[in-house]
């Protein structure tokens, strides 16, 4: 096989999608943002609000308490804004988007045309700095569901925008959070309103086409008293020698009794095998339990990007609500991932469940880091916590810190963590019955991660299974 | 602001020594950084900088080791004994054991401190230092009693500071119990050791800590060490009864076979706030390590355990364990953990848990339907999460002693 197949085997979506952008001018600057503002037609406050950012952004040090250090960014030398160029003028179907972008998102498995779609699951595709199209509009809306690019609700629902946005991640967050206030160009909008069940799994695909672009999105999930909806998101990226940043902001509003599960499955590029190229997944998500019963859970897997440093967290300020956090963090080759969670108690009878399975290969470095907070106040509360790491080789890392925090007589905190390899003896019991090593290994990697594999829908299961063992090709040996 | 020092170099026993820029010097990369505060990773729990600067004004460094009270000792079993007058070594009593087989002698205040810089309060110790003592077991003596150190602290400590360093060395296949006992007035003062311990191979050190009296002292300590082939350290730290406390281990096993146990049980009420930080080096193939850390909170207390367990990648077949438990009784309580693993090694044991919560309802209910009083059963559920530890000492004599000792404990709680 030549070497440039054998590439493509391994991360067969580094295609790139050859199609005219339409970029913002070079660097990070007020112009900059003026400019994103204006193409995206929006109104004065989001405007003020970005600058905002922008300023405070001046005053704020990029963090460098992480594990997986990388080059310093030279935010200068970025693109904060690429579209497709027939993105310019919003299509106002689907037969007026460009054929190519439509034909990108099949060569992914991703079709947009709805009739073609077996399943169903809404989906909101963004490609660069644009949403193509959102499929099942139609269907949504008889149901009062608000599922559109974040651009559309900025200028159709602007009190529920206003009200919520910044609401969960504040403006001054931390560096990435508030560049992204600052200059992010799409993302999805979901409004759930009150006793309704989203009929339909939604889901957003994330693909990053051009060069030297970042990519900033932003989505806002709002679920209003006693819904539910189930969130799926998506990503893939061409393979570049480049390092590209991705900084996104995810913010979830769940009020009395709602539901949302919000599940990713990673896959942005991670760069050849001696670790040059491949994404900067530098993500913040953040979740507020608000109302009384509300749950929130965060299922995601991780198996691309150069460098993944996120940690999806739940606020549970409502009394008996619930945050869930399942994750699998899969590293091969030079990838490193910093990524956990913070389940933040503040009301009563709050439980909080944390599932982690960290798998690291080659020569890749694989942290969990976590924060347990119990306030004062939340009498009666419970966290459950499972970290297990598993090594293959010894020139990978995989390391725990867990931050545990308990203020609270009636409250109870349960954490533990394992670290292993492979059993020889199940290695061998595979082996003895047939399968090769790889086969094997994939198996019992598998049936690791089974608790965290079992937490996403369907459709995604059975693409993140494939993925594990993807992702571990190679590493055996 | 009134400076938070008058220091005077003068009052140091052996000032006037060569040393005295370099004092100078560290002090004053000390006064840069000033006490560590919760920006700094490892005070993230326990800021000492506002703790220190809450409770004490115009701190200066002690000159008073005038002693002349008899002090009274532990009689429960037989012991040698070395007395330390704040932090000083005054004298030494070695009746149990042959002689030249441990020496002991005064540490000159700059010989203790290494060049490798753990902290700013490291600046502190070595800028003011009054050195401390120098303890050596001899090749293939096994210690026939244990040594009890009473660490003696005086009255009129009000705002003083104390700097002192100790070195331990146990030579090959010597074995030693050394207890550590402070007992003192109860002046409100600041303690600031480093400690260096240094076992060869085959030497086991046994080393407790012990909180006799209940005292206002602010103590940090910190104990660093290195571990031969086949060596095990074990230490108990029993140190309930200061205001705060923090001691920092940092052990490195530096060849195969060696073995560090760290157990901890601590009752802290009041405002009581004790650190336990540990890092754990597994540099060698083939070791273990240990940590059992319990504690029980009552009143305003703050209990902080910071463990780190780090495997190299040549250490193949490590075992690690970390476990951290606590028994919060109050509601303005606080227990904080990090218990932390940092593996490149990927044939080996690691793992730690740690709980936190309140006593079993369901426990106190079975005791009380069998005519236990709400009280006694509380105590009953509580000795028995703190008797534990003690599992791991085998001397029935000392063991009962710190059984006495944490049961007066847990006698006062309400």
């Amino acid at each position: 096989m030549k070497s440039e197949e054998l590439k493509n085997q391994d991360y067969k979506y580094g295609f790139t999608t050859e199609i005219e952008n339409f970029k913002a001018p070079k660097g990070l600057s007020e112009k900059t943002i003026k400019f994103i503002s204006e193409i995206k037609k929006e109104p004065k406050w989001m405007l003020d609000w970005r600058l905002k950012a922008f300023n405070r952004l001046k005053v704020l040090k990029e963090p460098n308490w992480q594990k997986p250090k990388y080059p310093k960014i030279n935010y200068q030398d970025l693109y904060y804004y690429s579209a497709p160029k027939s993105m310019k003028d919003k299509p106002k179907s689907l037969d007026e988007v460009d054929p190519k972008l439509i034909e990108t998102y099949n060569k992914l498995g991703i079709p947009l045309n709805e009739q073609k779609r077996l399943s169903g699951v809404a989906v909101d595709a963004v490609f660069d700095s644009v949403s193509v199209a959102t499929t099942f509009k139609g269907e949504l809306d008889k149901k009062g569901i608000i599922f559109c690019p974040i651009s559309e609700a900025i200028q159709k629902h602007p009190d529920l925008v206003k009200k919520y946005l910044g609401s969960v991640i504040p403006l001054s967050d931390h560096y990435f959070a508030t560049l992204n206030s600052a200059v992010f160009t799409d993302g999805s909008f979901v409004y759930i309103p009150p006793n309704t069940r989203c009929p339909m799994e939604l889901s957003t695909y994330f693909r990053i086409n051009a060069s030297e672009t970042g990519q900033f999105e932003r989505t806002l999930i709002i679920a209003d008293k006693g819904s539910y909806v189930s969130y799926l998101e998506g990503c893939t990226a061409p393979m570049r020698d480049e390092n590209q940043l991705h900084a996104a902001n995810v913010e979830l509003v769940a009020l009395d009794d709602a539901e949302i599960k919000y599940s990713t499955v990673q896959n942005w590029y991670p760069g050849d095998k001696d670790g040059v190229g491949g994404i900067y997944n530098f993500v913040t998500k953040r979740g507020a339990c608000r109302g009384r019963n509300s749950k929130i859970s965060w299922t995601q897997v991780e198996t691309g990007s150069a460098i993944t440093w996120k940690y999806p967290s739940c606020i549970l300020q409502g009394d008996n609500s619930v945050g869930e956090f399942y994750s699998i963090a899969i590293t091969n080759n030079q990838q490193k991932a910093d990524t956990g969670t913070k389940m933040i108690h503040l009301g009563e009878n709050t439980k909080s469940k944390i599932i982690s399975k960290g798998i690291s290969a080659g020569q890749a470095d694989n942290t969990y880091r976590g924060l347990v907070d119990i306030g004062a106040k939340a009498k009666n509360s419970r966290n459950y916590t499972q970290c297990d790491s598993l090594l293959m080789g010894n020139k990978c890392g995989a390391h725990t810190v867990p931050y545990i925090r308990n203020k609270n007589s009636s409250s109870t905190v349960e954490h533990e963590a394992t670290t292993s390899k492979i059993n020889e003896d199940q290695l061998f019991y595979c082996n003895q019955r047939g399968l090769n090593q790889e086969e094997a290994v994939s198996l019992i990697v598998n049936g690791f991660c089974k608790e965290v594999l079992q937490q996403l829908p369907m459709e995604f299961a059975v693409e993140a299974q494939k993925l594990v063992s993807i992702s571990l090709e190679g590493s055996v040996g | 602001m009134k400076p938070l020092f008058n220091i005077d170099l003068k009052r140091i026993p052996s000032s006037n020594d060569k040393y005295a820029a370099d004092r100078e010097k560290n002090f004053e990369l000390f006064l840069k950084g000033g006490f560590p505060n919760k920006k700094d990773e490892n005070w993230k729990f326990s800021d000492l900088n506002l703790i220190i600067s809450k409770n004490f004004k115009n701190i200066t460094n002690n000159d008073n080791y005038k002693f002349d009270e008899k002090i009274e000792t532990i009689n429960d079993f037989d012991h040698n004994k070395i007395f330390l007058i704040n932090g000083s070594l005054k004298s030494y009593d070695l009746q149990f054991e042959e002689s030249k087989k441990v020496k002991i002698e005064s540490l000159e205040s700059f010989e203790g401190s290494y060049d490798q810089i753990k902290n700013n309060l490291h600046y502190l110790n070595k800028a003011l230092s009054i050195g401390g003592y120098k303890l050596e077991v001899q090749k293939d003596y096994k210690c026939k009693k244990p040594i009890i150190i009473y660490n003696y602290f005086t009255e009129n400590l009000d705002n003083k500071i104390i700097n002192n360093s100790n070195e331990i060395k146990l030579s090959q296949n010597s074995e030693l119990t050394l207890i550590d006992c402070n007992i003192g007035k109860k002046s409100k003062f600041i303690k600031n050791t480093f400690e260096k311990i240094c076992i060869d191979e085959g030497a086991v050190l046994k080393n407790i800590i012990l909180q006799k009296t209940k005292g206002n002292g602010y103590f940090y300590r910190n104990i660093s060490g290195t571990q031969n082939y086949n060596s095990s350290y074990q230490n108990f730290i029993l140190s309930s009864g200061l205001e705060f406390n923090k001691i920092e281990i940092d052990m490195n096993l530096e060849k195969e076979k060696s073995s560090c146990y760290i157990i901890s049980g601590l009752n802290l009420s009041k405002e009581e706030h004790q650190e336990i930080k540990t890092q754990i080096n597994h540099l060698a193939p083939n070791c273990k390590s240990y940590q059992k850390i319990k504690n029980v909170l009552e009143g305003d207390s703050t209990g902080v355990y910071q463990g780190k367990i780090f495997v190299k990648d040549i250490a193949q077949k490590t075992d690690a364990y970390q476990l951290s438990k606590a028994l919060i009784l109050s509601d303005k309580a606080e227990f904080n953990a990090k218990p932390e693993l940092e593996i490149y090694a990927d044939d080996v044991k690691c793992s730690h848990g740690s709980t936190s919560g309140s006593i079993d309802a369901e426990a106190i209910h079975y005791l009380m339907t069998r005519g236990i009083g709400l009280r006694e059963a509380k105590k009953l559920l509580i000795k028995s999460f703190l008797n534990e530890i003690f599992e791991y000492i085998p001397e029935q004599k000392i063991r009962s002693f710190l059984e006495k000792s944490i049961a007066v404990q847990i006698d006062e709680i309400r």
